[in-house]
């Protein structure tokens, strides 16, 4: 990700006089190698235009008058647009569902079933919830030519992508990447009002996302979500991402319209970064502050030390330099743990809006272990060499293709409820023995859990087919 | 006292050792192994114990809990590392006791005992900030390949002494038969009984054989279970406890407990067969080492697709069949969270032991260890058999009644998550890359 190019990139609308034609969603990262493609794409470069204008917004401004206008949660400087308010509308339609489907109170291990039929009740009325808060015009968008889909299909693609897995009854950063996409999807098609760099913006970063990730907390308290692919105490959070990037964006120094975004330094009463180990600061900033917003859900659910349960955020909170340097770091981090990262990427699908078309102005797709292979890479024969470097992964041979990581065959078998998923597992879409194969993934985000443990080869959920048929397999001894 | 002892001493203390002396740990450690089969014979008593995750100061609270090493024997059931902050020195100080009484502890694989799973999840990274390289991991790794896939525990007494709880009553009796056997204790932290189960005694088993080897497996292995006689379970409800209750003519001996990670495998119908397995290597991500490693039971019927995208789902009746078969009284697997520590599944026929309370910090469950005694009515001796013991042989008991095995006498001790207060805060380390 190169942040912040001479003049402020800002994600391009549709052109209401050019026919457009929609695609419904599909997904196009099958396998890992798939990733570069994607990190090459028009949907990749928009997603980063749309982060970063986003990201940018949210850094205090200085006014004319020299004073410095911040961004907190519930500030007055921020008005919320029409559009803006029908999406804090959807958001409270889709938390009225919760009240209707209270967690299960029967014995379970650990994430709790009711959640699939919380899922279930969504997206039985996606369409009516997305007519009710969306306009009509926008939704019913299509080619004159009637040809593909109308622009629902993409919205409603993302939209329903938003809300964890009812299915492994988990949440991460994957998710979340959906809800942003969603929202980059209303922008492209023209839904939010014209107006100055930045007022849509933080509209969108105070009035919705951050409602959006307190109702995501409120599902996974409520169903007890696993984190999807947690790395337990060796990852930055356990299910959310962005907050750490718009809430330090928010403590950092102020820019005027001209400026690049800083480097380092903070704003002058900002809090300490080290104060993310201070509970009572903690409670008094999550009120302002979506980084601050995320350490508390973390102070909320987790017991025992916060250096022994997040050493990551409790190394960053040692950072000297300021809320800037966290917020490069973040953007740096988010680019090569979340859209680099086959685990989380593999599930984005792709229309007409983010397309997997090549970007025509992409670097040459980037070759480092961060962003293409991964941390880790297929299983390294014993005495295998060292990895290259002490921070590299042993990376897995680009030639090989591993004959295990089938998608595979039928549907039937129940979510992984508190287990460890492969992280190369395959989609579970149906296939046969011998099906297409992919390499194991080898990604450090995968879509598991905290409870259970994925397999890195897998990608979604199948594991490599049984004999026999798919679906229920009998042993071979067994009649 | 030796350099081991030492190591002990400062690896107890949550206090790492140099990565020299890692080396020649790991190096010890293999020579051991290498010696061990693919499924290790352990005799009762034994203390079974399931994931622990790098949970260092939860992995004391199980020594306070379940007695000391060497004063008690124990069998980890593998997941040693990962996601928790202290995987190191949760696992080196396991293997120190391991080199130090080898006859007392017994370490078998998990699915996170593997390179791959460790890049992911969270140990590679624990080493690197811990150590600086990737030495000490690749270290551990090769230790991995050489940590024996399951344990067959042998001797089990199918009664447990009933555990005196210097009057603090709190038991849940289920069924406080004046002639019962303890079947099934759960005590808590505090080492008070909280639950128990009963089933009747049996009546005249000295007249029947005493072969261990005398119980009946189907003539024709795929027959249907259900087709073989087998036996109506019966117990209290909600402990899966088993009972017969036909009275008739049996052996009351405890047939042994199979220990593995994960669970059964479609390719394996015979404890004999994870015994060919090649297993010195990284993990595959198919096959039948894979499975044991990976795969859950669930309340399906036969095979399903495992969610997790390696291993199976296996059902109640293969669990029957496979013990059966084996002349198993019970699998005893890790693998998954249970919120109450333990689980037993289909009748008593596998429990899931899981020994990393409130998890990741946060999933709010206990944690539990399984406690099989001796059986010492057999002088407290077992024939180190190799696995033969119990195993099915294809004859029916003399007079045509099928007699069969009986489950041991289980003992859980459940307890919580140690207290966190004492742990004083670190330097901060320095920062990833992202953030230079």
């Amino acid at each position: 990700m190169n942040p912040d190019g001479r003049s402020i990139r800002i994600l391009a609308v549709l052109n209401s006089e050019e026919p457009h034609i929609f695609i419904d969603p599909r997904k196009k990262i099958q396998e890992s190698q798939d990733v570069s493609a994607f990190l090459a794409s028009k949907a990749y470069s928009d997603i980063v235009t749309f982060i970063l204008q986003l990201n940018r917004a949210m850094f205090p401004a200085k006014l004319p008058d020299g004073t410095v206008q911040t961004w907190p949660l519930g500030t007055d400087a921020v008005q919320f647009s029409a559009p803006v308010r029908q999406l804090q509308r959807l958001l409270s339609k889709i938390e009225d569902i919760v009240q209707e489907v209270p967690p299960d109170t029967g014995p379970r291990r650990f994430g709790n079933i009711s959640f699939r039929k919380w899922h279930e009740v969504l997206e039985s009325r996606a369409s009516s919830l997305l007519r009710e808060c969306l306009p009509a015009e926008l939704l019913d968008k299509r080619s004159p030519t009637g040809e593909g889909v109308t622009a629902e299909a993409e919205l409603r693609a993302y939209f329903l992508g938003s809300w964890g897995s009812g299915q492994r009854l988990d949440y991460g950063t994957g998710h979340e990447l959906s809800f942003l996409a969603f929202l980059g999807a209303i922008w492209k098609l023209n839904g939010f009002p014209e107006s100055d760099f930045g007022v849509e913006e933080r509209a969108l970063v105070l009035g919705v996302i951050e409602p959006y990730l307190e109702l995501v907390r409120l599902l996974i308290k409520t169903y007890t979500l696993e984190p999807a692919g947690s790395h337990g105490v060796w990852g930055l959070d356990d299910h959310s991402f962005v907050p750490f990037i718009f809430g330090s964006a928010q403590l950092s120094p102020a820019i005027d319209v001209a400026d690049l975004t800083p480097e380092e330094g903070s704003l002058p009463d900002a809090p300490d970064t080290g104060a993310v180990v201070k509970p009572t600061v903690v409670e008094r900033e999550r009120k302002t502050n979506l980084y601050f917003s995320a350490i508390g859900f973390i102070y909320d659910v987790k017991k025992g030390p916060f250096w022994e349960h997040s050493p990551m955020l409790y190394d960053i909170s040692g950072i000297r330099a300021g809320w800037g340097k966290i917020n490069k770091g973040m953007i740096k981090m988010y680019n090569a743990e979340v859209l680099s990262k086959f685990p989380v990427v593999q599930h984005f699908p792709f229309g007409s809006l983010f397309s997997f078309e090549r970007d025509p102005n992409a670097a040459a797709p980037p070759t480092t272990v961060h962003t293409t292979t991964g941390p880790q890479g297929r299983p390294v024969v014993p005495d295998a060499g060292p990895p290259s470097s002490s921070s590299a992964r042993p990376s897995m041979d680009p030639g090989s293709k591993a004959p295990w990581a089938t998608a595979g065959a039928g549907n039937r078998a129940p979510p992984p409820v508190g287990s460890t998923t492969a992280p190369w597992a395959t989609g579970r879409h149906s296939g046969a023995p011998g099906a297409p194969s992919t390499i194991p993934d080898t990604s450090r985000l995968p879509p598991g859990s905290v409870a259970s443990t994925r397999a890195p080869w897998a990608n979604t959920q199948a594991p490599p087919p049984p004999p026999g048929d798919g679906g229920l397999t009998k042993a071979p001894w067994a009649k | 006292m030796s350099d081991l002892d030492r190591a002990i001493e400062q690896l107890r203390a949550c206090r790492l050792i140099p990565e020299s002396q890692v080396r020649e740990l790991c190096y010890k450690a293999r020579e051991l192994l290498i010696e061990e089969g693919n499924v290790v014979s352990v005799d009762a008593p034994v203390t079974i114990c399931g994931d622990i995750h790098g949970q260092f100061h939860d992995l004391m609270e199980l020594f306070r809990v379940g007695g000391d090493v060497p004063d008690t024997n124990y069998l980890f059931m593998g997941d040693f590392v990962d996601r928790g902050f202290y995987s190191l020195e949760s696992f080196l100080l396991l293997l120190c006791l391991k080199v130090r009484y080898p006859d007392r502890i017994t370490l078998i694989r998990g699915n996170h005992e593997s390179r791959q799973i460790t890049t992911v999840y969270g140990f590679y990274d624990e080493c690197i900030r811990k150590y600086g390289s990737a030495n000490v991991w690749r270290y551990c790794c090769e230790v991995f390949d050489y940590l024996a896939l399951g344990a067959l525990v042998l001797g089990a007494s199918s009664e447990l002494e009933p555990t005196m709880s210097g009057g603090n009553d709190i038991t849940q009796s289920t069924m406080p038969i004046d002639d019962g056997e303890l079947e099934t204790e759960v005590l808590n932290s505090r080492g008070e009984v909280t639950m128990s189960t009963y089933r009747p005694r049996q009546r005249s088993s000295s007249d029947v054989s005493t072969d261990s080897r005398n119980i009946s497996p189907p003539r024709d292995i795929s027959a249907a279970p259900g087709q073989t006689g087998a036996p109506t379970r019966t117990g209290a409800p909600g402990t899966g406890a088993s009972g017969y209750g036909n009275g008739s003519a049996m052996t009351s001996r405890t047939g042994a407990v199979l220990c593995v990670h994960g669970g059964l495998s479609p390719l394996i119908d015979s404890v004999d067969k994870i015994r060919l397995i090649d297993r010195k290597q990284e993990v595959p991500h198919e096959g039948a080492m894979c499975d044991l490693l990976w795969s859950d039971p669930d309340e399906i019927e036969g095979w399903g697709l495992s969610p997790r995208g390696a291993g199976f789902l296996f059902g109640g009746d293969i669990v029957k069949q496979f013990n059966h078969l084996n002349g198993l009284s019970l699998v005893a697997r890790a693998h998954q969270l249970v919120m109450e520590g333990y689980k037993e599944m289909f009748d008593g026929g596998i429990v899931t032991v899981w020994s990393a309370p409130n998890y990741c910090y946060r999933c709010g469950n206990v944690a539990a260890i399984l406690e099989l005694g001796e059986d010492a009515r057999n002088g407290g001796t077992v024939a180190r058999s190799n696995g033969e013991y119990g195993r099915s042989n294809g004859v029916v008991g003399a007079d045509g009644v099928a007699s069969t095995v009986v489950s041991p006498g289980r003992r859980y001790r459940v307890f919580e998550a140690a207290a966190q207060d004492t742990r004083g805060m670190p330097a901060k380390k320095p920062v990833a890359d992202y953030f230079l």
